[in-house]
């Protein structure tokens, strides 16, 4: 018997060559489940992209390209056709259907449901089954973003059958899905085992294995990927002098992209004194980022110019960042009425970037007798209490999840989405409303881009925001694992990783 | 003996009942919403009700536990509102860990820190008993988090010897965790067992057996240690106790899959079947250790038997 193994063993080390290697990943934190209808976070993305499609594929370049779905054509204003791509099985042998792309659709919508990742599909009325490979989806009014609202994880394709077959237990105990992996087996809170799917739509999978564990501690992810236990450490930025180390080890190599995510302070726009456009841009000269990012960032971000990343849809490169310029924030000050400044309150959570940030907005303000108290609150409290508008001045981030501006703009400017929508500044401005409407609806991506720059460059005068940084993200890797390309919204696809 | 355990489990009912009570009042009363925090912070407020109607976050505060308490006292303890797990399922998955590295850590500290309590006792103000004295004091001191990525660093980084992180099978995995977590409890053994050791060694019975001209050795061990160890028994139980309960460091930093964290995950969700069921497991671990600890206590000291009958 054991001969018989030692052969077997030695047959797929000869036949299977190069490729028989397992990548194993120190991600942030655990899933908290492998459905969508149960989360929407960055942790479970990170493995429900490996083990999923969606109709679209949004590349590490923010492209849109086919995914499940060949190829689509708007019929009429409110009304988009997609064609499934033929001979697409699941982990389980069974055939992908527009059923199934319809349940998948339907289902997250569905509010007995309550997924999470709900929202993206907020333009869906209603997702329908044409034939076999055809699918309708049907907007409630036109929806200009929708192909990259169908790129986002949260859209993950499932299987009606074993979803409905497996109930409570879906997502967590069963998992299956048309990805470049299969769902093996979960130890909670200490690994994720996904082994390669051998007939994948995509392409050939170079993974034998991936492990995904969750190494909650930065300075310990980054010791485990330079003691060479794992392969990739994934959001060393979140602990930038433990990045600084990994990225001067020779051993290793790095892999940074922009992200996404804006970090903000966002004034109370409808509270004096910020309800002074003066005062709020008084505040963007005051406040100096330079030193922010090279102190507390170790260097990992970059300033913004504006509301969304560079790398967004839409995005306006022409802002200029508020200059630093204490002088001239102080004779704002005085023509708002502020000749020796006011006291006011900035909220943090726990975060210790981001109190590390207040704590030095409250010296750069003292220099223009701004006197400001920061303000620890629990995330719970911080969000409830931002929402309901009981701030002064509180520090946030944004991620552009589909790349598009019309996500990074619409939640947090336009007037309908006060408080827990996402604007909670509660400003808003009829102009800005406006573009934000059209360019939700206009299909011409040129015209749509126009709508955005007005939208940013009045945002931008307007200033409800103090615009702080970009966030860079940082991974390390092993010098012998190559092609991985992380992608800007964080959750990086594995399929193509070698190990040599 | 047997009556008084008996009676011991039944008043942990009460106890118990009077913890979710504490425990479900204080999550309750604490701001914050699972459906907001689930949903994210640009949740649409249809979307939140509907969770909340989902989840039964919408029913009034009694009902709501009165629900729970129904099904618990079935052993369902509901459905983690943040994994859709099942509670049991996400405790027993995690409490192995915890047991494991408590039990290991608490083993360490014994075999630590009564010999070295008892080097420390039998030569009082020596440079020994104060290179012990000393240690343990830094042992008390030392910042968890610190120790543990000290710890991390040389032997796993530095050496090479032992891996960083995580419960990935192998004995490896349990030496840096396990001296972490049990650093603290060797340096309170280590004092409570100088104490009392000192405090023995003084007795008439001791000089007796001094004058009687038997060997130190033996007055020590047999005679001293034996009488000695009586508080220090109580010690080791509340040790015990608190590692099997306050490892969230430890199993923070390492990676563990322990149920400490579990619980610090569950409070920030507010998925409160999750943190009831791990409080309840807390409580009825503790109340077991301590009643263990008792008998034992009873076991070790006959006079106190009596009183138990």
């Amino acid at each position: 018997m054991r001969r018989i193994v030692l052969f077997i063993a030695a047959a797929a080390f000869a036949f299977g060559g190069a490729h028989a290697f397992t990548l194993t990943v120190a991600t942030t934190a655990d899933a908290v489940s492998l459905t969508t209808h149960a989360t929407n976070d960055q942790p479970s993305a990170r493995v429900m992209k490996q083990i999923y499609d969606t109709l679209i594929v949004q590349t590490e370049e923010l492209e849109l390209e086919p995914g499940l779905a060949e190829s689509w054509t708007q019929i009429d204003e409110l009304t988009w056709e997609f064609n499934i791509r033929p001979g697409v099985v699941f982990h389980n042998g069974d055939p992908l259907t527009a059923a199934d792309v319809a349940f998948t659709l339907n289902s997250l919508r569905n509010p007995e449901i309550a997924a999470p990742g709900a929202f993206i599909l907020g333009f869906v009325e209603d997702v329908v089954v044409v034939d076999d490979l055809t699918v309708r989806v049907l907007t409630s009014a036109p929806f200009a973003p929708i192909l990259a609202h169908l790129s986002h994880t949260a859209t993950s394709v499932l299987n009606e059958r074993v979803v409905t077959e497996a109930g409570e237990d879906y997502g967590t105990e069963v998992v299956v899905g048309t990805g470049p992996f299969r769902f093996v087996s979960w130890e909670i809170a200490s690994q994720i085992v996904l082994e390669r799917n051998p007939d994948w739509w995509g392409g050939e999978v170079l993974p034998e294995r991936v492990v995904f564990r969750p190494i909650v501690e930065p300075s310990v992810r980054a010791i485990e990927v330079e003691a060479g236990a794992v392969d990739i450490a994934y959001g060393l930025e979140l602990s930038p002098r433990d990045a600084m180390r990994a990225r001067a080890n020779p051993d290793l190599t790095m892999a940074e992209t922009p992200t996404l995510s804006t970090t903000y302070v966002g004034f109370n726009a409808q509270k004096a004194p910020f309800d002074d456009v003066r005062v709020r841009q008084a505040i963007n000269h005051a406040v100096d980022v330079e030193p922010m990012i090279d102190a507390i960032l170790e260097g990992f971000g970059t300033a913004a110019r504006g509301p969304i990343s560079d790398m967004v849809f839409g995005a306006n490169l022409d802002l200029e960042p508020y200059e630093y310029d204490p002088e001239l924030a102080r004779e704002l000050l005085a023509e708002a009425g502020y000749p020796d400044g006011f006291s006011a309150m900035v909220w943090t959570n726990e975060n210790p970037i981001r109190i590390q940030i207040a704590e030095i907005m409250q010296a750069q303000l003292a220099e223009v007798g701004i006197n400001v108290d920061v303000q620890v609150l629990e995330w719970s409290t911080y969000l409830a209490d931002t929402a309901a508008g009981a701030h002064d001045m509180f520090i946030l981030g944004w991620v552009s999840v589909t790349g598009d501006a019309d996500y990074g703009l619409y939640a947090l400017f336009h007037s309908t989405q006060f408080g827990t929508a996402g604007n909670r500044t509660f400003w808003s401005h009829p102009r800005v409303d406006e573009l934000l409407d059209l360019g939700r609806t206009e299909a011409d991506p040129q015209v749509r881009e126009a709508y955005y720059f007005e939208a940013q460059e009045i945002i931008a005068e307007e200033a409800p925001w103090v615009f702080l940084y970009l966030l860079l993200e940082v991974n390390a890797l092993q010098n012998n694992v190559t092609g991985f390309v992380p992608h800007p919204a964080g959750h990086h696809r594995l399929y193509n990783v070698n190990k040599n | 003996m047997l009556k008084y355990i008996f009676r011991r489990i039944i008043l942990l009912i009460p106890i118990l009942l009077g913890v979710t009570v504490i425990v479900f009042g204080i999550m309750f009363m604490t701001p914050g919403d699972p459906a907001i925090l689930m949903l994210g912070e640009n949740a649409p407020q249809a979307e939140l009700e509907a969770l909340r109607e989902r989840l039964g976050l919408d029913q009034p505060a009694y009902v709501q536990y009165g629900l729970w308490l129904g099904r618990a006292v079935q052993l369902d303890f509901g459905r983690s509102i943040r994994s859709g797990r099942p509670v049991t399922r996400e405790i027993s998955a995690r409490l192995p860990a915890t047991l494991e590295l408590a039990l290991l850590a608490t083993l360490l500290a014994i075999a630590v820190g009564v010999p070295l309590g008892v080097l420390s006792a039998t030569r009082p103000n020596t440079a020994v008993d104060h290179a012990a004295t000393v240690a343990a004091f830094g042992g008390l001191a030392m910042p968890v988090f610190w120790q543990g990525l000290i710890l991390i660093l040389l032997f796993a980084l530095v050496l090479g010897w032992l891996p960083p992180s995580g419960r990935l099978g192998g004995w490896q995995y349990y030496v840096l965790p396990t001296i972490t977590l049990g650093t603290s409890a060797i340096a309170a053994i280590t004092r409570m067992t100088r104490a009392t050791m000192l405090e023995t060694l003084s007795q008439d019975y001791v000089r007796t057996a001094r004058s009687k001209g038997l060997p130190e050795r033996s007055i020590v061990y047999r005679h001293a240690l034996r009488n000695a160890l009586i508080p220090v028994v109580t010690v080791i139980g509340l040790q015990f106790g608190q590692l099997l309960s306050g490892a969230v460091i430890t199993e923070t930093i390492f990676s563990w899959p322990g149920i400490g964290r579990l619980a610090v995950d569950s409070i920030r969700a507010k998925d409160f079947p999750t943190v009831q069921g791990a409080v309840m497991v807390f409580a009825v671990m503790y109340a077991v250790v301590n009643l263990f600890t008792d008998v034992l206590y009873a076991y070790l000291d006959p006079r106190l038997k009596t009183r138990y009958s």
